[in-house]
């Protein structure tokens, strides 16, 4: 599966099982101007997606509630399989969004952040880059206060970056508050983000989120040494 | 946290415990002062003649005054000191001390006082001890008796008789009210505690049963509302008119938010800026709300406070809201982001409050630091 670049667009298979919500995210990504992803396949089934052209794609799009049926337990399996997967749910309470995060998942969007946010994650997701919405920055922000042993440390910056992310206005703003240039806020929130990389069972979407944090500077390799001798129980 | 503690210390088996141990713990020093006074002093008045020596006998009452009142100190403190038991090695000296006043015929008499007295003295010492303590008291107390008996060869029929109604007579008293006394602590912390359960266990289903009504009557509401559009839409109502699609994007916020909660214990902050969200959601406006960490139990101006800025700006979103509640350890956050004009609230001093505008966007933030 090769990785979306600048040189094509990302393409997508969307997993959902009401058409018109299948309708509205393709109207999403199709109104991008820079036309940087396309969906390529859907269906209301994880099995129909896989049996269609969308089994070539770069992400999945997967709803967690299929009708009667939540598959959160099957992000896993897609992940371990070496597909990036994209949650969204309009279930955004911190414990949901660890779970799939822990399973594998690249990335989360709560359902009423898809539309600032869809494309964005679309794209980072395809080049194994963190994306963190601001549901997500909540449920980290969360772990941390559980104070759960296996927890990464997150600096005070870290945090404080976390906090203002979710309650949402804009990066720029965000770095405005906390007095420093928008790349270095982006960089707190993205090197949280990796550092929870380190949870739950190995996947290859995990080990090349962390990889590819290394190559774009944003960890040390010591770093990630340090968090998976942590896990290592 | 501030507010934890107080709820300990409020908590009524605590406070019927502690109210107990302190009625006991005062009775316990009283019986020890009037046995010393009304029954010691007459005896060593009264045999004042049939002491070899008087000087000890003297000195063996007021050791024993001393020491009751050095354990009468002991007693403010809360745990085991660790001067109660050379204290009570002191009061076996006040066995002694009679013995040598009186070491022939008085050893069984009441001129020697303090085979019986010396043991209120260890309730008192013992009082915060597990009873092993005092029990051991009385053994050594009567090991000592046993000693000079056979000392002074009183070791007859009578004498043993004798010895064993002081000894015994006295030590079921003593042993007695220390036991009852702790074990009917620990039953009325037991009843307190039961009693408080009871009426913690009332109050949430009161709590309870009020969010179900009031949810109960948000979705009645909300079904007339859905039900209305979706008659509208069924009657050809436009789906490309702006009217009709914001008014799909605010039942279906409304839906979701409503199949998001629980019937937990409703936490009153949450509760307080829900009812500032369904407010704004009634004027059309799309709110999400998202909350992360347990919120502690904040004094009711603080809380307030914290929700007084948010909701006002709640009110005055023309089209979204978002708001936010992060609780950590010892800080609670919340914090609206509208398209909301200015708003102008009071200031509180424990409420550290932000605004930041960003185009025709307001974020507000109030934050509370329990430190």
């Amino acid at each position: 599966m090769a990785a979306g670049g600048v040189d094509r667009p990302v393409t997508v298979g969307i997993i959902e099982d009401h058409p018109v919500v299948v309708d509205g995210v393709t109207a999403w990504i199709a109104r991008d101007p820079e036309s940087r992803a396309v969906v390529i396949g859907s269906g209301g089934s994880i099995e129909e997606v896989l049996a269609g052209p969308a089994a070539e794609a770069d992400v999945l799009l997967l709803d967690l509630r299929l009708g009667e049926e939540v598959v959160t337990d099957r992000v896993a399996e897609l992940c371990t399989a070496g597909r990036r997967v994209v949650v969204y749910s309009a279930h955004d309470d911190p414990e949901t969004i660890l779970t799939v995060l822990e399973a594998g998942a690249s990335a989360f969007l709560s359902k009423h952040e898809t539309s600032d946010h869809c494309v964005d994650t679309l794209v980072a997701v395809a080049t194994d880059r963190p994306y963190v919405t601001p549901s997500v920055a909540g449920a980290l922000l969360s772990d941390v206060e559980l104070s759960d042993e296996r927890a990464p440390h997150l600096s005070g910056r870290e945090r404080t970056a976390l906090l203002l992310w979710f309650q949402s206005m804009s990066k720029a703003s965000v770095a405005k508050r906390m007095n420093l240039s928008e790349a270095t806020v982006r960089q707190y929130i993205d090197r949280a983000r990796v550092k929870y990389a380190k949870l739950g069972r190995p996947a290859p979407t995990k080990t090349a989120l962390l990889a590819r944090a290394i190559e774009d500077g944003l960890i040390r390799a010591d770093e990630i040494h340090e968090y998976r001798s942590h896990a290592a129980e | 946290m501030a507010a934890l503690k107080s709820t300990s210390d409020s908590d009524p088996a605590v406070l019927v415990a502690r109210r107990y141990a302190r009625g006991a713990t005062a009775a316990a020093v009283v019986i020890a002062g009037f046995w010393h006074v009304g029954f010691d002093l007459p005896a060593t008045a009264g045999n004042w003649t049939v002491y070899t020596r008087q000087w000890a006998a003297a000195t063996g009452w007021v050791l024993y005054l001393a020491i009751g009142v050095a354990g009468a100190f002991l007693l403010r403190r809360e745990q085991p000191s660790r001067w109660a038991w050379p204290l009570a090695v002191a009061a076996l000296g006040v066995d002694v001390l009679l013995v040598a006043a009186a070491p022939d015929e008085g050893l069984l008499r009441p001129a020697n006082w303090a085979w019986g007295a010396v043991g209120w003295l260890a309730v008192i010492l013992f009082w915060r001890h597990r009873l092993a303590h005092l029990v051991a008291f009385l053994v050594a107390n009567t090991v000592l008796l046993g000693a000079a008996m056979a000392l002074v060869g009183a070791v007859g029929r009578f004498e043993l008789s004798r010895a064993m109604m002081v000894l015994l007579g006295a030590a079921t008293l003593q042993l007695g009210y220390s036991l009852s006394a702790h074990g009917l602590g620990t039953a009325a912390g037991w009843a307190a505690r039961s009693s408080a359960a009871r009426a913690r266990v009332t109050a949430e289903r009161a709590a309870a049963e009020a969010v179900a009504a009031a949810r109960a009557q948000r979705y009645r509401a909300l079904h007339r509302s859905t039900a209305a559009l979706l008659a509208d839409l069924a009657a050809g109502a436009d789906p490309a008119d702006p009217e009709v699609r914001h008014r799909c994007a605010t039942g279906a916020a409304q839906l979701r938010r409503l199949l998001a909660e629980t019937d937990d214990v409703p936490d009153p902050l949450l509760h307080e800026l829900r009812a500032g969200a369904d407010i704004a959601e009634r004027r059309g406006v799309l709110v999400s709300l998202s909350a992360v960490g347990e919120i502690p139990d904040l004094p009711v101006d603080t809380r307030r406070a914290l929700t007084e800025a948010p909701i006002v700006a709640l009110s005055q979103a023309r089209t979204m809201a978002r708001v936010t509640v992060v609780a950590l350890a010892d800080e609670v956050t919340v914090a609206v982001v509208a398209d909301a004009p200015d708003v102008d609230v009071r200031a509180h001093p424990d409420i550290r409050l932000t605004r930041t505008r960003e185009g025709d966007r307001l974020w507000l933030q109030a934050e509370w630091t329990g430190r």
